[in-house]
């Protein structure tokens, strides 16, 4: 995280960092302060856009065709770090070609950013030596997200911004532990560590600390409510989500939630999907348990418990302990840190990471013994697989876009005071009051058109559903684009979003789907 | 407190010391390492000396971030109302504050103790005793001696040490320090003045190590030169709202009144501490929000270097530096008192009159009556509810305890209203001084309180506080014409002044009523405009939207009523509710036909919650609403900035 701060060009894509990722943002503003510049490309004129040294109002749902056109104009104007490319690279010529006709004007008839803003920020982002790159949900949650960082990794190695300070791509995580849950394989492909099941040794590894148990793949979360709906699955324990709000298309998750024969909903608060539950179980908070989370910067810290948990609340691992001893399995942990030392013989990454240890400031993984200091830079010298693989990443239209029938886009998003579902912060009425109920943000050109007036409740409508919201007119917003947060439940967002999914690891395209306003 | 008495006292007996001290009281000293600095009863953890200051201001320990006002019960028919006692368990003895934050607790002792004096905070002090320790060293922040603060403590402590190497040199400045003194007397050795000239020397090597130096003395010219300098804007698009600068700060005073329920009928109502910096923290009825970004940011400086100076004669900033440190995007008091210096040298605009004029209303010393203490409401039964229009409600009441009618004065102009379990609404009087017997609001039901308000009925329970704020005058107002001008439920706080004119017509002259609204029925006081217009000297215009058969009105606004009217402009006194914006269209006329602004009185409701001058809602420069106003003059009003 301090290596922003020693940046000479900060690229903030699909980001708002200033109210999503405020201390991340902090570090933007020193590097401002020792004379760094700052490119924004955002479909809304975000706060950073008033600080920015250029910016690109793109949009939504387009990141992909501009990041291959400044490929393809750092490769023409021979801007590209030949040495990185040789020696640390592969598959350059591939890759090369493929973007061979993804000229800047091309990109601009897509993405609407002029084809010489693309050019500037190529040219800007290939001739500065500390560059890097900051990205988000604005990125990921598109149909073509898997492929825009693929792309971002292509810009970075062709220009030799990987593997030193202050470069890179760096995705911020929107909550304190997606990392953590991630590295613990809380994902439907890995074993914790990010070990493939497939892999034999990482069968062995397991079986000896487990004993016997199943390899399969699992499932992701759009597949199992698809599961759910037709049927085959036949129980869920959901635990601290509230996919009613946080998922797409919010008819079918409710459709499907109340198809499921059982549903287990454990969370610090009866959030709406635990209205759907047959059993609920209490969790406590993280001022009630001991434990880890591990942030953006892979920095694996403790949390102290500071007060007793409440009511019959019980810290979350309690709970799933008490589940394994009623299945009838053998529990040997008495305390977190008894599951720590498992994880530490379980993976690489955390194999030095133990309580005692990061006691202070935390261990950055990978951290293979209990005398590794931890590590700050992946990629020095060489990239986790060996060379860097360049990838061919072509764009098409997958998804939703205008149509006369619905002919705004519109784009999901948080605000400062509230997070995620509201489940916790609409509860605090400091930050309640600040943002008591949802809004859809409109172009002032679009509000005059359709006589739509500040705070009148309009109605959104998208293939999915419709919901009401109070008009906030702005020039922040691109005009035709429509932005709403999805923290809440009377207006939910979600209803609107759709099930176009990324092809290649079905992240839902959150950030696009295509809608009409009308006047309630 | 009489002659200051000087003692030494040996490093290696401190100990010894604070354990004497501790049996009796609480004694709590700062533990902690680097930033993270915090008064801590002796003996959890290890005391540090190793330290520039606390992280959070001593305020701390006697304002407290969360703080019970009453709790009440539901039982039957009655409601029960109890203060909640504010007494720590002992007393405490907090060692180790630095100058900026007794300086900090000397300013919150006058805001707090005086006019409407904070219950809370008065019980919490009285049981609080302060001793600086002096600081030799100066964080990178630091800036007390540019404002006068500091570098050592004169204001505020009850003892003062300062470390003078092997000894501290202990002063007392009350009563209660030399108590201590006398405590533990056998390790205090009495000295003489001669101490002052090393302790001098101390202090004057401390000031020079100081890495910051500003010169402020024309810091009000400069400020009143830059109230819309272009560099507001780039701190206004920085500052993301975090709070963070207002919750460190040793003067920051606003709190927010919050419900915390048990059931349907328990609970309590607590306060927190809240901040200008919220977006929010002004917002008024409609949407209205009295600061942008801008002045939103603008306000919390112009509080601390000039607002409170102003009003109270004491430093709103002590110089600690610590809202600095904490802003995560680097917004900083220094760099823009720096940049306040610079754009008055460069670009100075002409001096903005809000912060020019003297307009210092008299700090009317006031308390209430009540027993109980300033935020407890006294309980009051629902005698009669009338519908006024679709969605206004006229409620008239009775205190349960006949005496306070009895001893009701009438020097307000609203009552804060308790709908229990929900919240507090502050509701003009709309009746006149003659009623002692029964109070009634007049309301719209706009939001939460009001509503459930709304649905109340004869026999329910509310709670009253008041009457507060500065009312209409009316003895200045006979012999003159009067002209009223109200729109829906604005009118009810000109039926104070209504119901006594209608009395005594004799003392009078013209008396003009001009009632506006939507629609006919959108108008309160329709039978009674019919009654008092039975009266010779008075006239009732009405202007609306839609024409109506009930009355002859006017079909569009009231300013289209004015010239029309044959009045001795110069003999005319206005009185004036609405909003804000309407309020200047409507003056702006009158001056035209030759009113002066001091004859055009004008009611400016913005946000409030504690009626008193404490909560902080709604201040408008260095004025509380709530006390100085609601009632102003227009030229008052045009004084005060534009942020109402
Ligand atoms: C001195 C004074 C006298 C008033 N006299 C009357 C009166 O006689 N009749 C009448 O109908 N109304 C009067 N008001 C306005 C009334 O106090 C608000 O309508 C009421 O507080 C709204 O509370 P709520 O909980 O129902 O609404 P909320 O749900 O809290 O909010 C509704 C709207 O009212 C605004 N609001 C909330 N609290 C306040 C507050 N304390 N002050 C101002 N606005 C607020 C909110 O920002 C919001 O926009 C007066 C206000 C003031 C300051
Ligand atoms: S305004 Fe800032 S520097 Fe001044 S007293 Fe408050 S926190 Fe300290
Ligand atoms: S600390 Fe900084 S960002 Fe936060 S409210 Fe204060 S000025 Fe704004
Ligand atoms: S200070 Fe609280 S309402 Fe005025």
């Amino acid at each position: 995280m301090d290596d922003i701060s020693g940046a000479e060009l900060i690229l903030v894509i699909g980001s708002n960092t200033t109210e999503q990722h405020p201390l991340a943002s902090t570090r933007i503003f020193e590097a401002l302060e020792k004379g760094a510049e700052l490119y924004v490309v955002d479909p809304r004129r975000i706060r950073l856009t008033d600080f920015a040294h250029a910016y690109a109002a793109i949009e939504p749902g387009t990141n992909l065709p501009m990041i291959n056109a400044m490929i393809h104009v750092i490769i023409k104007d021979n801007l590209v770090d030949r040495d990185f490319i040789k020696k640390r690279t592969e598959n350059y010529e591939e890759m090369k070609k493929s973007v061979e006709n993804c000229t800047p004007e091309w990109a601009e008839s897509i993405s609407k950013v002029p084809a010489d803003t693309i050019r500037q920020f190529a040219h800007k982002y290939a001739t500065t030596d500390k560059a890097m790159i900051l990205f988000t949900m604005g990125v990921t949650q598109q149909t073509t997200g898997v492929k825009s960082i693929r792309a971002l990794a292509n810009l970075a190695m062709i220009t030799g911004h990987v593997g030193r300070p202050s470069t890179g791509i760096n995705p911020l995580r929107g909550q304190n532990n997606v990392q953590g849950a991630g590295d613990m394989a809380a994902l439907p492909d890995f074993l914790p560590g990010y070990q493939r099941p497939e892999w034999q040794q990482t069968k062995d590894r397991f079986t000896k600390i487990w004993g016997d148990f199943s390899c399969l793949r699992g499932r992701n979360i759009i597949e199992m409510f698809n599961l759910m709906d037709e049927g085959i699955m036949k129980a869920a324990y959901i635990v601290g989500e509230n996919p009613i709000l946080s998922d797409p298309d919010q008819n079918h998750t409710i459709h499907c939630l109340e198809k499921i024969p059982f549903l287990v909903v454990q969370d610090i608060f009866l959030t709406e999907t635990a209205e759907y539950a047959d059993v609920v179980l209490p969790a406590a908070s993280f001022l009630e348990r001991e434990g880890t989370y591990t942030n953006t910067d892979r920095r694996v810290q403790m949390i102290h418990k500071v007060i007793e948990p409440v009511g019959d609340s019980k810290p979350d691992w309690e709970i799933m302990i008490e589940i394994m001893k009623r299945v009838g399995m053998d529990v040997k942990y008495q305390c977190p840190s008894d599951i720590m030392d498992e994880i530490n013989e379980a993976t690489e990454i955390y194999g030095g990471i133990t309580h005692e240890r990061i006691h202070d400031v935390g261990i950055q993984w990978p951290c293979p013994d209990k005398e590794h200091p931890g590590t700050p830079i992946l990629h020095v010298g060489e990239f986790k697989r060996g060379k860097g693989l360049f990838t061919v990443n072509d764009f098409e239209f997958i998804g939703d876009q205008r149509t006369d029938e619905y002919p705004y886009l519109l784009t999901t998003g948080r605000v400062t005071h509230q997070y995620h579902t509201g489940t916790m912060t609409r509860k605090v009425w400091t930050l309640a009051r600040e943002y008591p109920h949802g809004f859809v943000e409109i172009h002032p050109k679009d509000a005059e058109n359709l006589g739509i007036k500040n705070h009148q409740p309009v109605k959104i409508t998208s293939a999915r559903g419709s919901i009401v919201a109070p008009a906030l007119i702005t020039d922040r917003i691109n005009e035709k684009t429509l932005f709403v947060p999805f923290h809440f439940s009377e207006s939910p967002a979600n209803r609107l979003t759709g099930q176009n999914l990324d092809p290649i690891i079905n992240i839902p395209a959150l950030k696009v789907s295509a809608v009409r306003i009308e006047v309630e | 407190m009489e002659g200051n008495k000087l003692y030494t006292l040996k490093r290696e007996n401190l100990d010894q010391v604070l354990n004497i001290w501790n049996k009796k009281s609480s004694v709590y000293v700062p533990v902690g390492q680097g930033k993270d600095i915090n008064l801590m009863p002796l003996g959890e953890a290890e005391r540090t000396e190793d330290y520039i200051n606390l992280t959070l201001p001593v305020k701390e320990m006697i304002f407290e971030q969360k703080e019970n006002l009453f709790k009440w019960k539901r039982n039957e028919q009655e409601i029960e109302v109890d203060s909640l006692a504010h007494q720590h368990r002992k007393d405490r003895i907090l060692y180790g504050v630095r100058a900026c934050d007794t300086y900090g607790v000397a300013y919150t002792d006058r805001f707090f103790l005086q006019e409407f004096p904070d219950p809370n905070y008065q019980s919490r002090r009285s049981q609080t005793t302060i001793i600086a320790v002096n600081c030799l060293e100066a964080g990178q922040h630091c800036f007390c001696t540019s404002v006068g603060t500091g570098v050592f403590s004169t204001i505020g402590h009850d003892l003062a040490f300062t470390p003078m190497g092997s000894y501290f040199l202990v002063e007392a400045g009350t009563d209660k320090g030399q108590a201590l003194v006398s405590e533990a007397g056998t390790f205090f050795n009495e000295t003489d003045d001669n101490i002052l000239k090393k302790k001098n020397a101390l202090k004057e090597k401390t000031e020079e190590s100081f890495p910051l130096k500003m010169d402020l003395t024309n810091l009000w010219e400069d400020m009143s030169k830059t109230f819309n300098a272009a560099f507001w804007t780039d701190e206004a698009n920085a500052c993301i709202g975090c709070t963070g600068c207002t919750n460190v700060c040793p003067t920051c005073t606003c709190f927010n009144v919050v419900e915390e329920n048990s059931d349907l009928n328990q609970g309590q109502r607590v306060r927190y501490w809240d901040s200008c910096q919220s977006d929010h923290f002004t917002r008024n009825a409609e949407h209205h929000n009295p600061r942008d970004s801008v002045s939103r940011v603008r306000y919390r400086i112009y509080d601390k270097l000039k607002y409170i100076e102003e009003r109270f004669g004491f430093k709103g900033c002590s110089g600690c530096g610590r809202c600095t440190d904490v802003c995560p995007t680097y917004i900083s008091i220094i760099d823009i008192i720096a940049s306040t210096q610079k754009a008055a040298k460069e670009n100075p605009e002409p001096p903005a009159i809000h912060q020019t004029t003297a307009i210092r209303h008299e700090i009317k010393d006031r308390e209430l009556k009540s027993l109980k203490g300033l935020y407890t409401p006294d309980i009051a039964t629902i005698t009669r509810v009338k519908q006024e229009t679709p969605e206004i409600k006229r409620i008239f009441m009775k205190y349960d305890d006949p005496d306070l009618h009895k001893n009701y004065e009438y020097k307000g102009q609203f009552f804060q209203v308790t709908v229990f379990g929900e919240g507090e609404v502050p509701l003009s009087i709309p009746f006149g001084p003659d009623q002692t017997d029964e109070l009634v609001f007049d309301f719209k039901n706009v939001g939460s309180v009001t509503n459930v308000l709304y649905q109340m009925k004869e026999g329910d329970k509310v709670g009253l506080r008041g009457p507060y704020g500065r009312a209409f005058p009316y003895d200045i107002l006979k012999g003159r014409n009067l002209i009223f001008i109200g729109s829906g439920v604005a009118m009810a706080p000109l039926r104070t002044v209504i119901e006594p004119v209608v009395k005594h017509p004799n003392d009078f002259n013209q008396v003009i009523i001009l009632a506006s609204a939507l629609r006919y029925e959108k108008l309160i006081y329709k039978d009674e405009m019919k009654e008092w217009e039975k009266n010779k000297n008075l006239t009732v215009k009405y202007a609306l939207k839609d024409p109506s058969d009930e009355v002859d009105a006017h079909v569009g606004y009231v300013n289209d009523l004015l010239p029309e009217l044959d009045l001795d402009w110069s003999n005319t006194t206005a009185l004036v509710c609405a909003s804000p914006r309407r309020i200047k269209k409507v003056a702006r006329d009158l001056m035209d036909l030759g009113m002066k602004p001091s004859d055009i009185l004008v009611t400016l409701e913005t946000h409030m919650r504690c009626g008193a001058g404490k909560c902080g809602h709604c201040k408008v420069g260095s004025h509380y609403m709530c006390v100085d106003g609601p009632v102003f003059n227009y030229e008052e009003m045009m004084a005060l900035p534009p942020e109402y």
